[in-house]
């Protein structure tokens, strides 16, 4: 590949379209397992790993912080969530009204990514034209 | 993480509610069952769902704690028979299943818990079958990037 800080946002965005995904399974299992006795729901992490690291970076503008991510380290990672109270006797802490709402804010973030990476592309092919 | 993952999981949670329906339109059937098989009166059946694809073993506690959980979905692990409640006794000395005081034992069913039961196992699949649009609709989408 040509040298280039083209990508950078490619990049990044193509972590949160991973992590979105990963949620999605996540969200879906949790749905799946909403009878199962005893199992505490899951969900992933991302936003924050993200906000992290460029709060980290010592870099200022936000093209600049982009641009010496490692997104090596932008791994999106499962979490039991033990903190969901749980109201119900058979241990399970799965709130379907709440999945529901994840599952469908899940959707919307991961079309929003993929309309990013969209228009980095056609960003790209007007440059080129 | 596969392409397919999630709408296997979503699969999984589809058939574990049917079965559980399967289960309960059995139990309203047999709601007057005096005789089965084995001459006794019909006991009502209900399942256990366990996660599937997650044990109690050293890798899966690791994955699970290390944040690599593996979603794997539901599975029927156990149907099993109501024995906790008592059977009905109804007098009824003409029913050729009576005993020698005249009381036909009828099956523990209540319709009630049956119908309860019966439209939570259709909500849970209504929302495993959300659940599965939203996951084709995600994967629709990511097809078209680049477009």
């Amino acid at each position: 590949m040509i040298n280039t800080n083209v990508y950078d946002y490619i990049n990044v965005l193509d972590k949160a379209a991973d992590a979105s995904w990963l949620r999605n399974e996540v969200i879906a299992n949790n749905i799946a397992n909403d009878d199962t006795p005893g199992y505490k729901r899951q969900d992933v992490a991302f936003e924050d790993q993200l906000k992290q690291a460029m709060k980290n970076s010592r870099y200022q503008s936000t093209d600049e912080k982009i641009e010496n991510l490692t997104t090596g380290s932008l791994k999106a990672k499962t979490y039991t969530d033990s903190s969901a109270y749980s109201y119900r006797l058979d241990g399970n802490n799965v709130d379907i009204d709440t999945e529901n709402v994840e599952l469908a804010s899940n959707q919307l973030k991961y079309n929003a990514v993929m309309q990013s990476v969209n228009e980095e592309f056609s960003n790209l092919k007007m440059v080129m034209r | 993480m596969s392409i397919f993952g999630s709408f296997d999981i979503n699969a999984s949670g589809l058939t574990a509610q049917r079965y559980r329906m399967d289960v309960i339109s059995e139990n309203v059937a047999n709601a007057n069952t005096t005789r089965t098989e084995d001459g006794t009166p019909y006991r009502r059946k209900a399942v256990v769902f366990a996660e599937k694809g997650n044990g109690s073993n050293f890798s899966s506690a690791l994955n699970k704690a290390t944040g690599n959980y593996k979603a794997g979905g539901v599975k029927v692990i156990e149907t099993f028979e109501d024995t906790s409640s008592d059977l009905t006794k109804v007098y009824d000395p003409s029913h050729p299943d009576a005993d020698d005081d005249g009381y036909v034992l009828y099956p523990n069913v209540n319709i009630v818990t049956e119908m309860t039961n019966l439209i939570d196992a259709s909500r849970s699949y209504e929302a495993n079958a959300t659940a599965f649009s939203a996951s084709k609709n995600m994967a629709l989408k990511g097809l078209e990037m680049g477009k």
